[in-house]
Parts: C-alpha cells; structure tokens; sequence
C-alpha cells in the first residue's frame, strides 16, 4: 500500500504564493513556459516521515501527483514516482522513475506476460553528486558494453557487442530544466554481473536539489508511528 | 531445431467460438436490401415486409452517414409482425463499429435510479467516441518458444517464449492463455510478431528474412519481414472506441480508498457530464476525436410515461444525441401516467417528430418461409405436409405460437425415433399446448370453476 493514502489527514501545506499561469504543462515532457522549480513550488506538497524516510507527496496543478523518498540520514533519493491522468480522465498507472518498488511477496500470476526474471534489470539509483543506473544480472565483460549519449534525441544509448542488451533512457531531470547532456559527464563500469552507469549532475541541478531538500525540511511532517486517520 | 519440435508438440487447440444460444431473433443478419436499396424477398432471414425494410434501409443509410443527431423513428406495427426484427436487421447491418443499444421500456423502471437518470445512460452508451490512445507493445522475432507441461498431466501450463531485435534479446514468462494463443496463431521460430501487453493480443507480421531459406515449411503467401530494430518493447497509438457513458463512469469514479465508503448509486452527477461533453467538443475540434453516433433501440415504447416523454423531446434536440428507434404493438391507447388517450400511446408532439414505419401481417405464403428459415435455424426437419400445416396454424393462431410448435414438434419427432416431423407430430403438440384464443375458449367456458371467481367483473389495468 502506497503511503499517501494517509495523506489527507497529515498537516498540508501549500505554498503557492503566487498566482499560476493557466497553461497546460506536464511533469513528464520538457515544460516550455514554466521552471520546474516553478512547478515544484506550486505544487500541493504534503509530508511524513516513517521508517527513517521522508516521504513527500505532490499535486500538481493539471492534476497528476509525484511521490518521493529521501533517506532522513543522508539526504538521498530513494524513490520517485509519477502518475498522471489517463487521457478517458481515469486515474493512471504509477511510472516508477528513481528506486524501485517492493515487489509484492507473492508474484501476480494473472499477468499473461512478463519478463522473466533472468533478464538484465534496469533500475536509476542516484547518488548526491550523480544520476546513477544499474543493470543488474547482465554477466558480460565490460569490454562488450558502449554507452552513448545522443543530444539530438535527448536519450542515452547502452548497446552490446553481442546484440543480447539494448537500451534507451533519458535523464527527465535534465529535460524538465532544459539543460543540455552532454557525453563527457558519462561514464560506466562493470563488477558483479553489474553494468553502472553514472552521469554526473551539473551544477544547476545541484542548486535546484539543495533548494529543494531546504523547503521539503520544512514541511511540518508527522513524525514516526501510525498516523490516526480520521477518515477510518 | 529445439524450438520447432516443442511448437509440434503442443496439441491442436480447439477454436474457441463463442456458443450463441437460439434466440427468437438468433436467424436475422441483416436488412436483406440489396445495393440499391431494394429489399429482397427472402434474404439475411428477412421475409416479406417490403415496404417496411426499405424505410429501415433508408434509415440506416442515414445513420452510417453519421452526420444527422437526434432523429428518431417509431416502429409501429400488430404483435408479431416483425418489429423488433427490424430493428435487430438494423444492428447487425450497423457492424460491431456503430455503438447499439437495445433496451425494454420496462427496463428505465428501477428503485435505484431515476427514470431520466436511465434513460441518459442509455442516450449515453449509444454514443461511441473514437480516440487515440497509448498503448504498450512487444514487437521482435521468436527465437524460440519452450513450453513445459507439469508431469502429472493436470495444473496450469508454463512457458517462455525468447524475442530478439537486431540489437537485444530478452526471454518473457508466459501464462496459460498467452501459450493457448500462441499454439492457436501457430507461431514457431522465425516468426515476427506483436504483442500487445494490455490486451495480449498476438498479431504475426511475417517471417524473419533471415530464415528466407527454409523453403520447405512455408506457403506461397508467407510474408518476409525485417528483424525490427532497438528495443522490444516499444509505445504506439491504437485508435479504440468508448462509448460516452463509459467516460462518464471513468470520471465520475470517487478517487482513491474513499470510494469504499462512498454509496455509489449509479447516478452520474450533471456536471461530469458537462465537464465530458465539453472536453469531447475539444478533442473533437483538434482532431484527436471522432464522434460516431449510434443507435438507441426502446423496444415496448408504450411502457414509457409522460415524463420519460418529455424527456425525450428534449435529449433530442441535443447534438450529442443517437438515432432512437421505438417499436410499439399498441393502437389508441392511454399514455402512462396521464388520462389522455393518443396513437400508440405517445404524445403527439413526440409523434410529430417521428419517421413512423408501418409493419403489416405477413401472407401465406410469408409465413411459410418464415416457419422454413427458423427450422434450419432450430435444426428439425419438416414434412411437406407438416409444413403446409405448420403454416395454417400460424395463420389462424399466431406466427409466434407456430414458431413455439416447432421445436417441441421436433423434440416429439425425436422421441418416437423419427428424422423428420410429420403431420402427427404437429396434431400432438397441438393438442398439449393452447395457443391464446384457444386458451381464452377454455377460460369462457370454465370461468365459474376457477379459483377467485366472483371477482371477475374487475379487469385488470396493463396500460
């Protein structure tokens, strides 16, 4: 269960001070008009923290949400999520963009089909100074591996020698605050049955981040243990 | 060839076609009109009504068009003159595009739901909306496919099925019915195909240019396609169609956990609508949306009353509104709710906005062909003489009492050991069953011996 579900009884805080143009924006693609620290602070925020974790959750205002956790020790990110509308105006699926998601204890087997669990995974888990990857069960030597970035397709590239891998991802923190990718700040290496990939974060993104970590701190949160839920 | 042989193995899977049951109307395909127009004799178990299935055609024309709302057309006719057959020719003609919705006009009538409130679901559910969507796909090359059956014979099939590009491979788990359609669209290595993860709908685009060389396992129309390229899965718009009603349902939803204590009564509020309309006008005018306007078929009309009426004179004039289609079997009668007398039992300033459509009694020699088509339909084979008898009895009596004779004929025919039904057969089941004027007979004459008797005098109010 998703923890926001707690979310309407925990303290609330909006911080939108100034008026919002009516423009039609979403968090997923490149936003033309507004800054996504703009968004962000316009944004219904609400806060609470268990399990040694911040967790936040935002509206935006076209009505699709985010939901983030930080470490409360270090600061890092461990999980992001997006959802946004269905275009019929039902309540979409949840696109996991950083960390991943406890996988249920008991596997759904009404799904007719999925990737077996022998393919190489691929999960972001960034660090403070970089957006880091990993592609986790792909046992080939690091030789066989080429990771490229293509700035005309906002993308990065990894391809196999051995035609067994292939993938293309991009970084959606840079492209919501339309900065450039550029190929020298890509680097990987291989350990473990293990492919890490790391970008490092330029500087905007650095700012941005220590901004946001200051305004999330102060979010009155609730603090650890049941949150008594007066709608139950 | 590891993969080939486990493709051999698996058994043939038998066609899953839906079972239809024979309805009353199970033997209609259509109008039966030719290109023209003209109707036909006898044709897509249409027979006779001429006159009346021309008009329908017309109507159906219009309706494909699609450009004109809100027009509405009476069905009018003595029971068992082919109305609702009419209208069933119209939906099957219409094709599974065209949304089309049948109800009674008893069905409005529920303590749940105002009878307005049914009344637009149903206005709503005949209006279809052609969007585009999203949707997720597999598309690669089958490298192999490997499924395993457990030992014991019973339990749950498992397999895994291996997709490559031209730049990765990757192996899925499959489910049960994922290997039943696969063995079913007969895929085997070498194949490219699509998957779509929603639905799990399977397409094979063609063989792999790099098997070009096994000549032997392929026919003359075999199709040889490209490896495709970069990633499996990939995302691509599929253009499906909702009917407005269902929108509504999607919007009107209470989010999240709260929707398990909300009441949910059915009622769709006003303002979802509007807010749903508005936004399919937008889609509409950039172009992301079409609207098809469907078919709304109200069988029994005269159950409606005068609200219901009313309300249809206004959802009418609206421009989202569908072809309504009434049928009737009632003459002069009394409007529900009200003490006023009017033709088929509808208010005159609803009858002057509809295209009426007259059935008439069917002939002789209609009623033959009509008996003919249901017994191919019931599967009993009939005597000359049965038939010629079979016809009588439906003159006399009633088309559909004589359509009720048939099957129990043909079950009485069995019994016995016969292959085709004789005139005995139909004097058997005559004579156990009444057929109405017959059963009133009885009535008349034994009134005095049934049961409540002395109240005989109240007749009962059906209008």
């Amino acid at each position: 269960m998703f923890f926001f579900f707690f979310v309407p009884v925990v303290f609330s805080v909006s911080m939108g001070t100034f008026s919002v143009p009516e423009v039609d924006y979403y968090v997923f693609s490149i936003m033309a008009v507004q800054s996504w620290s703009e968004v962000l602070r316009s944004a219904k925020k609400t806060a609470l923290i268990s399990d040694g974790k911040r967790k936040v959750h935002y509206l935006f205002t076209d009505g699709s949400e985010m939901a983030e956790e930080y470490d409360m020790r270090t600061d890092e990110l461990i999980l992001r999520q997006l959802r946004s509308k269905t275009k019929l105006g039902g309540a979409g699926q949840w696109q996991v963009e950083v960390g991943e998601r406890n996988p249920s204890a008991v596997p759904s087997t009404d799904t007719e089909i999925k990737e077996s669990s022998s393919n190489p995974l691929f999960i972001r888990k960034d660090t403070k100074a970089s957006f880091q990857w990993r592609v986790r069960n792909i046992p080939y030597p690091v030789d066989t591996y080429s990771v490229s970035v293509e700035p005309a397709e906002r993308c990065c590239i990894i391809r196999t020698t051995n035609k067994k891998y292939y993938k293309k991802f991009s970084i959606p923190d840079l492209d919501r605050c339309q900065l450039p990718l550029e190929s020298t700040a890509l680097s990987f290496s291989h350990a473990n049955n293990t492919l890490i990939i790391s970008y490092k974060k330029p500087k905007e993104i650095l700012t941005l981040e220590q901004e946001l970590m200051r305004e999330l701190k102060k979010l009155k949160g609730t603090n650890e243990g049941d949150v008594d839920c007066k709608t139950q | 060839m590891a993969a080939q042989m486990a493709a051999t193995k698996v058994p043939e899977v038998r066609d899953i076609t839906r079972i239809e049951r024979i309805g009353a109307h199970s033997h209609i395909r259509g109008l039966g009109l030719d290109d023209a127009l003209e109707p036909r004799q006898v044709s897509q178990g249409m027979v006779g009504q001429l006159a009346s299935r021309r008009a329908a055609g017309l109507i159906l024309e219009m309706i494909k068009d699609g450009h004109i709302a809100g027009r509405a057309v009476l069905i009018a006719g003595q029971p068992g003159t082919g109305k609702t057959a009419i209208a069933m020719g119209i939906a099957q003609s219409l094709g599974s595009d065209t949304p089309f919705t049948a109800l009674a006009g008893s069905e409005i009538f529920s303590l749940e739901m105002s009878k307005t409130e049914a009344l637009s679901q149903a206005f709503r559910k005949a209006i279809g909306v052609r969007i585009k969507e999203e949707t997720e796909i597999i598309e690669g090359e089958v490298v192999e496919i490997q499924i395993d059956r457990p030992a014991t014979g019973t339990g749950a099939k498992v397999g895994k099925l291996t997709l490559k590009t031209t730049d990765m491979e990757t192996i899925y788990d499959l489910g049960s019915k994922m290997i039943e359609s696969l063995s079913k669209e007969k895929v085997q290595a070498g194949d490219v195909i699509t998957i779509d993860k929603a639905t799990g709908k399977i397409s094979k685009l063609g063989r792999s240019f790099t098997r070009a060389r096994d000549y032997d396992a392929m026919g003359a129309q075999t199709q040889f396609v490209q490896c495709p390229e970069g990633e499996l899965q990939k995302r691509k718009e599929v253009v499906h169609t909702v009917s407005l009603h269902e929108i509504d349902v999607i919007n009107s939803r209470t989010q999240g956990f709260l929707a398990l204590f909300s009441g949910d009564t059915g009622e769709i509020k006003s303002e979802v609508r509007e807010q749903i309309n508005a936004k399919v006008s937008e889609w509409r005018e950039e172009g992301k949306a079409e609207i098809i306007p469907g078919v709304l078929f109200i069988d029994e009309v005269h159950m409606l009353d005068i609200e219901c009426f009313s309300f249809l004179n206004r959802a009418l004039e609206s421009d989202l509104s569908p072809v309504l289609i009434m049928a009737t079997n009632r003459g002069i009668t009394r409007i529900r709710g009200t003490n006023y007398q009017s033709p088929h039992g509808i208010p005159i300033d609803l009858l002057d906005r509809l295209l009426i459509i007259a059935t008439s009694p069917y002939t002789e020699k209609e009623t033959r062909q009509i008996l003919k088509i249901r017994c191919e339909e019931e599967d009993v084979e009939l005597s000359d003489e049965a038939h010629t008898v079979l016809t009588r009895i439906g003159q006399e009596t009633s088309l559909r009492y004589a359509i009720q004779l048939i099957s129990t004929a043909g079950l009485v025919c069995r019994k016995r050991r016969g292959t085709e039904v004789q005139v005995e057969d139909i004097k058997r089941v005559y004579s156990l069953f009444l057929d109405e004027s017959r059963s009133s007979q009885y009535m008349k004459e034994y009134q005095d011996s049934f049961l409540f008797n002395e109240a005989q005098s109240l007749q009962m109010d059906t209008s």
